[in-house]
């Protein structure tokens, strides 16, 4: 047997050793395989009749409320960043026409911030049927012209894209990436929830951005441009947990006030339970510079 | 005396790259499932009011959804199949544990033997030699898959991967496993499943507690929450692919074409012009593809794969420099400690995704000129790309997005383009003259 063959394994192993195992590797804690057993075990036993998912809150008032409030931006919010437009440029920035980065947008007069999104995380009833009406999902100039777009599970989203050169729009984590061609629309429906608003984007061109919130119940505002939302029709005398997401908040764009009467979580949470026939106004939801990264 | 090696060197080659994908560069004697810590280590962020230090309540999370997923799925030497998956617990005993042969004298372990040194045990596509492909071997965990039949975003039938597995995907280092049995095939393929479920349902754990855990909560350990909550939507997406309805539907293909005959033949002329105007028109492909469709286009993308570690490295990038800006000086002793949680949390991402990523690469569009299809290469094949786009890349669809939608492009009309992708190989004198067609700069 030549020599270089009983040397074979080794090479190989000093090899792959030498530049397979970089870079270190974080410790990872392994199972507890004792524990594991008894867990199965109680996996394996007679099935659970299926409830179905997770199971359904049981309605305990009646009537329907209100929630309103306006966020404003404490600090300056700084001149947004032109963004760079190199693709199809005499449409683009037809006219000289320049692009912002629109991640965050706040109102010199009122200080109000757009585009904050609150949404009930779950209710027990719903008053309105899915709406017939469809939402409009606009694209001109290669750019979103909503920049969160909310709508119900089942309601259709008519995709339209206003410019004379094709986009496509691609709904993250669903099934949506569809070019659009010139002048044209498509209709879209989502058909599950989103925990928080999944981004939409048009590969073509990589500085279109937007968001897409879709809630089962329609309980979901996104702020006016001076910074107010409300949201009608909510089940009164049940607590409600609400979110508030913004595009810039640090994790899962979770925005957290320091608001010790509703008890703000981090993941940007409060709940509420609403009277009928109220509308409960927040007031004026100031967020610090530092919530939304400076 | 000329005696013969005991082994042939390419056999002891393949022997240590297996033992080597098996043991996690020899360190660990027995296969274990690598946690997925980029999706772990994104949920644990250090919590200010959390009694115990980050790292401690981090670390007991890790191991109690290790637990769980052991509990669930077994070990790769022993696989745990449970019926609410849908799987068959003999073809996963086939493809799974170490390469050996069981009572009736069949190959078992027929993953390890394959696929391992690429798509890594855990199926996370970071075996021992996937750092060094192009594209990346695919990280099942996701359970996301790009060449397939059916809508969108849902699963490939048993049958796509069967077929994927026959073929393998041409012009990447994906091999055709055409010379194994039809029954190692299907067991094969069986196995992807199970590792894609698994990985799937450790990611429902993990949005689960980033969702609606607080700091310090723990998971239910119970069947109505691990089976019924998490399990039973992840195996019902595997299971929903069995109806036909899950498939696209296939138009008939329109007078006028002959697929037989070549692009360049009379018949199919006036279809390859039609399927011309649509590439450069309605059907937008020209972005992307470049006018000459050497897939020049719009370039610089990732997949989904990709994106993710990209988007990650964005985010605790830019929360380290932040961090790193700040200043400590006045900081009372409470936000100091907090502020050393943060940077040491930031840090350890930073190690998770060197060490638990591969580095992102770009996906461009294919140079069409080429005759590569990864997806396989019938028009059908082709049908099937252009109507639903590729499942985690950039590549958008032209047909409805849904059942009952409405497509860009008619889908009698695909088949136009699907005509003229087809033609484009031949196209010496077209567009681009005879030598630059493929000229061998610009074929990669
Ligand atoms: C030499 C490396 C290599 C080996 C060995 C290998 N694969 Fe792959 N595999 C790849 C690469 C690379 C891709 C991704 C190709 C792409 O994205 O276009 C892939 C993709 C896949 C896909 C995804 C197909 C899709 O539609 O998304 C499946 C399924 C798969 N491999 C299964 C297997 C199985 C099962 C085995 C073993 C029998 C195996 N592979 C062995 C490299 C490999
Ligand atoms: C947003 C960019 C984009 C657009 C628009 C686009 N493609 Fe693609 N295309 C890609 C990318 C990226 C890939 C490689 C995907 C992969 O391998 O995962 C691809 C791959 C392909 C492939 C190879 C499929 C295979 O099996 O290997 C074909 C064929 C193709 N595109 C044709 C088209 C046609 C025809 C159109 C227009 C109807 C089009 N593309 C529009 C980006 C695009």
């Amino acid at each position: 047997m030549p020599q270089s063959f009983r040397l074979a394994p080794l090479v190989v192993t000093a090899l792959v050793a030498a530049q397979g195992c970089a870079p270190e590797r974080v410790a990872a804690p392994s199972a507890d395989s004792a524990a594991a057993a008894t867990i199965r075990a109680g996996l394996l036993t007679a099935a659970t009749p299926v409830a179905g998912g997770a199971e359904p809150v049981a309605p305990t008032g009646t009537g329907w409320a209100g929630l309103t409030g306006r966020f404003t931006f404490a600090g300056a919010a700084g001149d947004p960043k032109p963004l760079v437009v190199d693709k199809d440029t005499e449409v683009c920035t037809a006219g000289g026409r320049k692009l912002y980065d629109r991640s965050l947008l706040v109102d010199p007069a009122t200080k109000g911030v757009a585009n904050v999104v609150v949404f009930a995380r779950k209710t027990s009833r719903v008053k309105n049927p899915v709406p017939e009406a469809t939402v409009l999902f606009d694209q001109k100039n290669c750019e979103f012209l909503t920049p969160v777009v909310a709508a119900r599970v089942g309601q259709v989203i008519e995709v339209k894209n206003s410019d004379p050169v094709g986009h496509n729009t691609n709904i993250a984590n669903t099934s949506f990436n569809q070019l659009i061609a010139a002048s044209a629309s498509t209709p879209y429906k989502a058909d599950t929830e989103t925990a928080v608003p999944t981004v939409v984007t048009c590969n073509v061109h990589p500085w279109m951005k937007a968001y897409a919130v879709f809630r089962k119940d329609g309980y979901v505002a996104v702020s006016a441009a001076d910074g107010s939302f409300t949201i009608a029709d909510l089940p009164a005398g049940e607590p409600i947990e609400f979110q508030v997401w913004h595009e810039r908040g640090p994790s899962n764009g979770a925005v957290s006030l320091a608001k010790p009467d509703l008890k703000w979580t981090p993941k940007g949470r409060f709940t509420l339970t609403l009277e009928a026939d109220e509308v409960r106004d927040l007031g004026t939801l100031e967020i610090p510079a530092a919530a939304l990264g400076g | 005396m000329n005696r013969q090696p005991i082994l042939p060197p390419t056999l002891v080659l393949v022997v240590v790259t297996v033992s080597l994908a098996a043991s996690g560069c020899g360190r660990t004697p027995a296969a274990s499932f690598r946690p997925n810590l980029v999706a772990a280590s994104r949920t644990v962020e250090p919590d200010a009011e959390a009694e115990k230090p980050w790292r401690e309540w981090a670390g007991n999370r890790q191991r109690q959804v290790a637990t769980i997923l052991e509990a669930m799925f077994g070990t790769p030497d022993d696989p745990v199949v449970l019926p609410e998956t849908g799987l068959d617990p003999a073809k996963i005993q086939l493809a799974a544990g170490p390469v050996r042969s069981d009572i009736a004298g069949r190959k078992n372990g027929l993953y390890r033997e394959h696929c391992a040194h690429c798509h890594g045990i855990t199926g996370d596509g970071m075996g021992p030699t996937a750092a060094f492909l192009n594209p990346y071997p695919r990280d099942y965990r996701p359970g996301k898959f790009k060449f397939k039949s059916t809508w969108r975003d849902a699963k490939p039938t048993h049958a796509d991967l069967v077929t994927i597995l026959n073929n393998g995907i041409v012009g990447t280092s994906m091999p055709s496993f055409a010379l194994l049995s039809p029954a190692q095939v299907d067991a094969l393929a069986e196995y992807v499943k199970y590792l894609a479920i698994r990985g799937e349902t450790e990611l429902a754990l993990y949005t689960h507690i980033e969702q609606e855990l607080e700091a310090q909560d723990s998971l239910p350990e119970d069947r109505g929450f691990l089976v019924d909550e998490i399990l039973a939507p992840v195996a019902a997406k595997w299971q929903a692919v069995a109806e036909p309805s899950a498939q696209i539907p296939v138009a008939a293909v329109p007078a006028g074409i002959d697929f037989a005959l070549g692009g360049d033949h009379p018949t199919n002329k006036e279809s390859v012009e039609k399927g011309r105007k649509l590439f450069l028109g309605d059907g937008g492909c020209v972005k992307c593809h470049g006018p000459t469709a050497l897939g020049d286009g719009q370039a610089n993308d990732y997949d989904d794969w990709n994106k993710l570690v990209v988007e990650a490295r964005k985010e605790v990038g830019g929360g380290l420099e932040t961090a790193h800006g700040v200043s400590t000086s006045a900081m009372s002793p409470e936000d100091l400690a907090e502020h050393k949680a943060r940077l040491e949390w930031l840090e350890t991402r930073t190690r998770v995704l060197d060490g638990d990523a591969l580095k992102p690469r770009t996906i461009p569009p294919r140079n069409l000129r080429l005759g590569l299809y990864r997806g396989g290469r019938r028009p059908l094949d082709i049908y099937r790309r252009l109507y639903t786009g590729i499942n985690g890349a950039p590549m958008p669809g032209v047909g409805p997005s849904a059942p009952g939608g409405k497509g860009t492009v008619p889908d009698e009309d695909i088949w136009h383009i699907v005509n003229y992708v087809l033609s484009l190989p031949y196209d010496v004198d077209g567009e681009l003259g005879a030598d630059r067609a493929m000229a061998a700069k610009d074929r990669f």
